[in-house]
């Protein structure tokens, strides 16, 4: 390539798109919904992904918050995420491990209306 | 006579692709703006942040080690550019600040300067940094975790770990429609088939990259994708599904026909091509890892060297 003075084009270019995406990260971040989509509880068995739209909207299956957040009073209540109480390791005497409430929660409610998924691998999904 | 520079040759690509490199680079980029656009739409002002960090960070890694390494700058062929677009295609819209920077430097310095630059890079550099990023930050590319933020009006969950999960039920939740308009959790700008379908058809129509590769790729991820649906149709998803999830148009069109880590001859170029696509769905049926494009290209840009070992007959020789 032949020699020239001054910096390159594409460079000049370069550092503007670097200013453009420190700025855009720097004043945007990921979208957070105030009431999630979806939860991805990530385990050493995988990724276990709860699709809370789908169990919370009309259009769903229509669940209301109280069938899962059971320390609400009313609906009008701000529910408490699973995790916030039932804390991932061990669980104690007063309080069951987070692993042990999803699976009971989960694989009970979908055993009782028999749905899938049930099995373990349908859904725990490992990145790797 | 030896002395002279215009007799001195350097490494491939050798393969005649237009009139200038840079020509070639831009085009590339052009093709990929379909996708790229629809990325942004869908994803927003993150898919941005990642666009422009990746691509600003790739020009100034291959600026500054043109610099350490006493070598002309290259930067205005564009490949920096493009390399920068490719990688941030592959990422998720939300991915860390420093993982985009980190992931650029792995594909500029290590993927392509410190073998010489342009044309002397063993493996494609884009896929060399995501396949580092694989190994090492994996839950940074689990999609069903990084784009729990988001919501349309199709199904979020990343098609090939429904389909690891559930077989054909959960390749069925997305339409060969829903697939091809992007409708399907992603990379960046992976997700779109129909914008990577047309880009990559206008880079064959311009002799930009060798259709050779890229349908010798899709073939072999069709057929052995049928295979296994054949063998069993319950637990694997069909080829179609697996033709437009994942990496597979990405990787068919811009990754791996990068010309210095692909052979060049007729019969390497369909065997490259078919043993990609082979390793590919093995990777995603039975395979560790859901989307085996990566590391599948990866290890036919291994093999690459072997291919060439496939040389074509000498035209006007007689036996």
């Amino acid at each position: 390539m032949d020699e020239q003075k001054g910096l390159p084009t594409l460079l000049k270019i370069g550092i503007g798109l670097l200013i453009v995406g420190v700025f855009c990260f720097a004043t945007y971040s990921a979208p957070t919904p105030e009431t999630p989509y979806r939860v991805a509880y990530s385990t050493v068995t995988g990724t276990a992904t709860f699709d809370h739209k789908l169990h919370a909207s009309d259009a769903g299956i229509g669940l209301s918050c109280l069938d899962c957040h059971h320390t609400m009073e009313d609906e009008e209540e701000v529910p408490e995420a699973c995790g916030e109480c039932h804390l991932k390791g061990e669980g104690s005497e007063d309080m069951i491990k987070r692993a042990d409430a999803l699976h009971t929660q989960c694989i009970g409610c979908h055993k009782e209306f028999d749905v899938k998924p049930v099995d373990c691998n349908e859904c725990h999904v490992k990145v790797q | 006579m030896s002395n002279n520079p215009k007799f001195i040759v350097s490494h491939a690509p050798f393969v005649h692709y237009g009139s200038s490199l840079q020509n070639k680079t831009y085009h590339t980029i052009f093709a990929a703006l379909p996708a790229v656009i629809v990325g942004l739409l869908m994803w927003g002002v993150p898919a941005m942040a990642v666009i422009a960090l990746s691509v600003g960070c790739s020009i100034i890694w291959e600026y500054i080690m043109n610099l350490i390494l006493k070598r002309p700058q290259t930067v205005d062929d564009g490949n920096a550019a493009l390399v920068g677009l490719l990688f941030a295609m592959l990422l998720p819209a939300t991915v860390p600040w420093w993982l985009v920077v980190l992931g650029s430097a792995i594909a500029i310095i290590i993927g392509k300067m410190i073998f010489g630059g342009i044309g002397g890079n063993p493996f494609s550099p884009p896929l060399l940094a995501i396949a580092i990023i694989m190994v090492s930050w994996p839950h940074y590319l689990d999609f069903n975790v990084a784009l729990t933020g988001y919501d349309f009006d199709f199904s979020m969950v990343y098609p090939l770990t429904a389909a690891r999960s559930l077989g054909s039920t959960g390749a069925e939740a997305w339409s060969t429609l829903d697939l091809l308009l992007g409708k399907q959790s992603g990379g960046i700008g992976s997700t779109f088939s129909l914008g990577l379908i047309l880009g990559g058809v206008y880079l064959i129509l311009r002799g930009f990259i060798r259709w050779e590769i890229a349908l010798s790729f899709i073939g072999g991820v069709a057929i052995t994708a049928l295979m296994f649906n054949m063998a069993d149709p319950v637990r694997f998803a069909g080829p179609v599904f697996h033709v437009l999830t994942g990496y597979t148009l990405i990787g068919a069109f811009f990754l791996a026909t990068d010309d210095a880590s692909s052979p060049v001859s007729f019969l390497p170029m369909i065997l490259y091509g078919i043993g990609g696509g082979f390793l590919t769905v093995l990777i995603r049926n039975i395979g560790t890892y859901y989307d085996g494009v990566v590391f599948a290209i990866i290890l036919m840009n291994t093999a690459s060297p072997l291919f060439g070992k496939i040389k074509p007959k000498a035209f006007g020789r007689v036996e």
